[in-house]
Order: C-alpha cells, then sequence, then structure tokens
C-alpha cells in the first residue's frame, strides 16, 4: 500500500473513533471503548518488546498493577494532586522495570518469557498480601478523578474520560511510531532478526533491549494510572498473569511488529469476550478455539491478512 | 532442627509432584521447542476426573487411576495432533499462544465438566508416622514413593529402551534422526503421551494432598517452568534436582519466613540462580 492510504487509513480511524461516543447509544460500549483505549496504550508497550524486539514479556498487567497502585497511594499518602500522580505513574513503573529487566534479558527466548511471568506472579502476590499499603484483596476504592478545569471538562464524565484516554493513547502511539523509526527502532528490529550479527556489529544488544523493556513497562504503568482513576476502584485482580496474556493476545491477533496491530488488537481483546457472552460456560472453550484457530491460519494477525489481501487485489489490477 | 528435617521432608513431597510436571514440559520442550503451557491444566483434568469417578461414582481408586491416565493421555495426544503440529514452523511465539489458546480451552473443559468448587480426591490413607520426631502422614509418603517410581521409570524408558533413544536423539537434532530412520512424526505422540501420562499423575498427587481448584493447573505448570529454568531447559536431570530443590526452598520459606510469600521465595531464589547461572543448575551453557 502506498503511504497516503495508509495515512488515510490511520486518519480514517482517529475519526471514527473522535466521533466513536456520539455512534454509540449503550453506554456499556463507551465503557468498554475506554478500556480498549487504555488496553492500547498498554498493547503499544507490549509490541515495542515482544512485537519489534522479538522478546515475549509477560509482566505487561504486573507493571499495569505497579503504575495503578503508585498513583494511587501517592495520591493518597503524599497528598499530591491527581494529574502529577499520574504523570509519575510511568517513570515509578521505569524504576521496577529496570530491577527486573536487568536479571530477566540476560536470558533469551523461552527463560526470558518465564522469568517475566515469575515477575508478573511475585508483583501479584506483594499486592495480595501486602495488606498495609494495598489493602490486599478488598482493593482500594474512591480513587479521585482528575481535576477538571472548566464545567465542561468534567472528568466523572464518561465522555469526558473517553477523550481524555483517546487523546493519550494518540500521543503514546505517537511514541511508538516516532521510537520505531529512531535508529534506536532500528536496532531493535536487528536484535529480532539476528541478535548475534548485532552484537558481531559492535552494538551493545542489551542496552537497547533494556530500553525496550523499560519503555514498555512505561507505557503500561501509564495505562495502570489511567484505568485506576477511571474505575476508582483497584485490586490485584486485574493485574494478574491472565491480563499480562491479553496484553501479548492484541499484539499478535493485530498484527505484531507493527502500529497498527496493536490498536486493532486492543479493540478485540476486550470486545470478544463481550460478545461471547451469550455461550456463558463455553464462552472460555470458544475464545480459546478462536485464538488458536487464528494463530495457525493468520500467523501475521489482522494486518498480516489486510496486507495479504491488499497486495492480491493489487496484484490482479 | 526436628522442624528444619520436617518442613524438609514436607519439601519433598511438593517437590515430586514438580518433579513430575517439570518432566513432562522438559521432554515435550526439547523435542518440540514447544513451552506447553497447557500441561497444568490437562493435569489437573486428570485430576479432576480421578475425583469424579471416585466421588461421584464410587470406582476404587485403583481403578479411576489407571482410567485418568488413559483419558490424560488421549487428551494430550490429541492436542499434540490438533494443535502443535500445524505450528511446529512457526515462529515459538506463535506456538507458544497456541499454548495459551489451549489452556484456556482446556479450563473452560474442566469448568464445563466438573463445575468450579474446589474438590479434594478421598483416600483411606489417613494413618500418620512418627519418625523420631518427624511426622509422615501415610499419604504423603505413598505420593513421595510414587514419584520417585515414575521418575525412574521415565529415565529408564529415556535412556534404556530404543524408543528413549530416538527420542533423545530428536531433541538433539532433528534433521539427523531423520537420516538415521528415526520416525519422527510419531515420537512427539510418544512424547506427549509420556508426558501427559506424568502429568495426570502429578495432577492425582495435589487432588489427593492438596485440592484441585480452577487456576490451579496454571499455577501448577508456572512451578513447572520456574523447575525447568532452575534446572536448566531441556535437562531431565536437571529437572529432577530443579524440582526437589524448589520443593524443599518453598517449605522452608512457608515454615521459617511466611507462607504468604513462599512462591515469591521460591521464584526470587530461581532468579537469583539464574543471575550466577543463566544456563540453570545442570543445563549446558549455550
Amino acid at each position: 500500500m502506498t503511504r497516503i492510504a495508509v495515512s488515510l487509513l490511520y486518519a480514517g480511524a482517529l475519526v471514527v473513533l473522535i466521533a466513536l461516543p456520539q455512534l454509540i447509544s449503550v453506554k456499556y460500549y463507551l465503557h468498554l471503548s475506554i478500556l480498549a483505549l487504555i488496553w492500547l496504550i498498554v498493547s503499544q508497550g507490549q509490541n515495542l518488546i515482544q512485537g519489534y524486539t522479538g522478546y515475549v514479556s509477560i509482566v505487561g498487567a504486573g507493571f499495569m498493577g505497579i503504575g495503578a497502585y503508585s498513583t494511587t497511594l501517592m495520591g493518597m499518602h503524599l497528598g499530591l494532586p491527581v494529574w502529577l500522580t499520574i504523570l509519575l505513574a510511568p517513570p515509578m513503573t521505569a524504576v521496577f522495570a529496570l530491577i527486573v529487566g536487568y536479571p530477566s534479558l540476560r536470558m533469551k527466548g523461552h527463560y526470558f518469557a518465564i522469568v517475566t511471568l515469575a515477575f508478573n506472579l511475585v508483583i501479584f502476590i506483594v499486592l495480595l498480601n501486602f495488606t498495609e499499603l494495598t489493602q490486599g484483596e478488598a482493593g482500594i476504592t474512591g480513587i479521585p478523578k482528575p481535576a477538571g478545569w472548566l464545567e465542561a471538562l468534567n472528568f466523572r464524565d464518561r465522555e469526558v474520560y473517553y477523550y481524555f484516554v483517546l487523546a493519550v493513547a494518540v500521543l503514546t502511539t505517537g511514541i511508538a511510531w516516532a521510537i520505531v523509526r529512531s535508529r534506536v527502532g532500528q536496532i531493535l528490529m536487528a536484535i529480532r532478526q539476528n541478535e548475534d550479527l548485532v552484537g558481531a556489529l559492535g552494538v551493545a544488544a542489551w542496552k537497547y533491549k533494556l530500553f525496550a523493556f523499560v519503555a514498555s513497562a512505561m507505557f503500561a504503568g501509564l495505562g495502570g494510572a489511567l484505568y485506576a482513576h477511571y474505575q476508582s476502584f483497584i485490586n490485584p485482580e486485574v493485574f494478574g498473569v491472565a491480563q499480562s496474556l491479553d496484553a501479548i493476545l492484541a499484539v499478535i491477533v493485530g498484527g505484531s511488529g507493527t502500529l497498527a496491530g496493536p490498536m486493532i488488537g486492543a479493540f478485540i481483546v476486550i470486545f470478544l469476550p463481550e460478545y461471547l457472552r451469550f455461550a456463558d460456560s463455553f464462552r472460555l472453550i470458544i475464545y480459546g478455539l478462536l485464538l488458536v484457530l487464528a494463530t495457525i491460519f493468520m500467523p501475521r494477525g489482522i494486518v498480516g491478512l489486510a496486507q495479504d489481501l491488499g497486495a492480491r487485489i493489487a496484484g490482479r489490477r | 532442627m526436628i522442624e528444619i528435617l520436617q518442613q524438609i521432608v514436607n519439601g519433598i513431597a511438593i517437590g515430586g509432584v514438580y518433579v513430575l510436571i517439570a518432566l513432562g514440559l522438559t521432554t515435550v520442550f526439547g523435542i518440540l521447542g514447544i513451552a506447553h503451557f497447557a500441561h497444568g491444566s490437562v493435569s489437573m483434568f486428570g485430576g479432576y476426573l480421578t475425583f469424579f469417578l471416585v466421588a461421584g461414582q464410587g470406582i476404587p481408586l485403583v481403578i479411576a487411576i489407571p482410567v485418568a491416565l488413559t483419558a490424560g493421555v488421549v487428551l494430550g495426544m490429541a492436542i499434540e495432533l490438533l494443535a502443535y503440529r500445524p505450528v511446529r514452523k512457526a515462529s515459538h511465539i506463535n506456538a507458544f499462544i497456541v499454548a495459551l489458546g489451549l489452556t484456556m480451552m482446556v479450563e473452560g473443559l474442566n469448568l464445563e465438566f466438573f463445575g468450579h468448587e474446589q474438590v479434594v480426591i478421598p483416600t483411606s490413607f489417613d494413618r500418620v508416622f512418627n519418625i523420631g520426631g518427624v511426622t509422615l502422614p501415610e499419604l504423603r509418603l505413598y505420593v513421595i514413593l510414587a514419584a520417585a517410581l515414575l521418575i525412574a521409570a521415565m529415565t529408564i524408558f529415556v535412556e534404556r529402551t530404543k524408543t528413549g533413544q530416538a527420542i533423545r536423539a530428536v531433541a538433539e537434532n532433528r534433521d539427523a534422526a531423520i537420516l538415521m530412520g528415526v520416525n519422527v512424526r510419531t515420537i512427539p505422540l510418544v512424547v506427549f503421551a509420556m508426558s501427559t501420562a506424568l502429568g495426570v499423575a502429578a495432577g492425582i498427587m495435589v487432588g489427593a494432598l492438596f485440592a484441585i481448584a480452577p487456576g490451579i493447573g496454571e499455577g501448577l505448570v508456572i512451578k513447572g517452568f520456574a523447575v525447568l529454568i532452575l534446572g536448566g531447559l531441556g535437562s531431565i536431570p536437571g529437572a529432577i534436582v530443579g524440582g526437589i530443590v524448589l520443593g524443599i526452598t518453598e517449605s522452608l520459606a512457608a515454615g521459617f519466613v511466611s507462607s504468604a510469600y513462599k512462591d515469591v521465595i521460591a521464584f526470587l531464589v530461581m532468579i537469583f540462580v539464574l543471575l550466577f547461572r543463566p544456563q540453570g543448575l545442570l543445563g549446558k551453557a549455550s
């Protein structure tokens, strides 16, 4: 596809997203759309380490949890304004990611995936048991919304919060785009292709891997912070391994190593389980089956499928 | 001192279960390079089935166990044939996603068939032995013995038999194995049958010692992977040593530090080991 066509597609998607609250009549779908946009932010981060660098990290939701709890706790105990704590959440998450990333990134392939998985479990168990700080399973309620400036900008209004999250999602997608287009992004993709070669060229691959890992954690931390202030309630349950797997799925199903992939994937991961609700207890089985089939028959995700179709149509002309 | 011994004995029983899970994971990984994440859920399927047969149908344990093992083995082989085989040539990320999808499916099946209640497989092994101050429940002793027996049988199978030799050959060099006349289409099926049988045995042990509930399988498979990493991916002796080490570490942590944080301590030990030996305790340096 030409560059113009791609730009038009992105512009069209943005227009649809801006118009979405006006098109949706059911409040619940607006709620899901906000969650999907938060997942979009997390998935863009996940894509940096998983899609572009080729390292499957299974600690995305754990980092979301760190972002969510740090913004909440800083507000509660230090009395900082919500805007400031949201901004501080990604750097806080980055500190944890540095500690986690250093030992994890010494491992490759499956080792790395499983070590990060272990870290997600550690985060989860600590959130669950450090009740003095996190209030454990009961969770923390009454997390404040960001303060609005005008009457119209009341963040208690779902629609306002939607546009707020949309703005952040566009911004983070832009950052991801800038990273991917930069020299750093080129090196990350080179690491995915052949890490030994990158090392042989005299590039310290571990620095770049650590950068991608920490950047992905910051995206997740930001997503977690937005989640906490949106729901006004957090407990450890939503920051477990299952949710980390959702982030991985969003990237894979959408199309890993593409900018559009996580966008599509995030919406699928949030909306598909809802649409399968009619199936009740079979939901898990159908969801799993769809995943298996999608991976076998559509290994490059929806974006890959669209590219193949596009190429076929262009070839026929 | 007695207390330390007591915790070590407890740890060996749990460690035995971990070894059985890890042995299945490590052979599958060695042959197919797949992180078989659904292994825990398949194992729990066997545990649930045993509970259903014993508690629901009144079938004696000695009959229920082979039935559950057979059903588990069929499920394991079907997974290899239908789900993993098509993605054999794809990237390992895709194979991993298939494994995740399978985990959801098997967890869903378990929920559908057996409900979401926590169940304990009833056994009549209620005696408690006391050896020099260390208490050893009869059931725990049998679990340790059965685990040891299965580990020995599996090791002999892989090391001494012709089929075992073929398995090791495929793990070492697939192309060379094909040239030597090894049938690489049936070997994965054999590996899955063996791995799942060990897994189901572990599932039954968990069901009798502790309890089976939704989510337990995933916890178990994560521990299994931790054992693999600790011992070295693809290494059978590594899985045995790693499993016992993890089981004992966990028990000591639960007994002397905090039972809530026992898993955290176990994982930190794993990560600590990796900092100094990235290839695991018994893994070969690559």
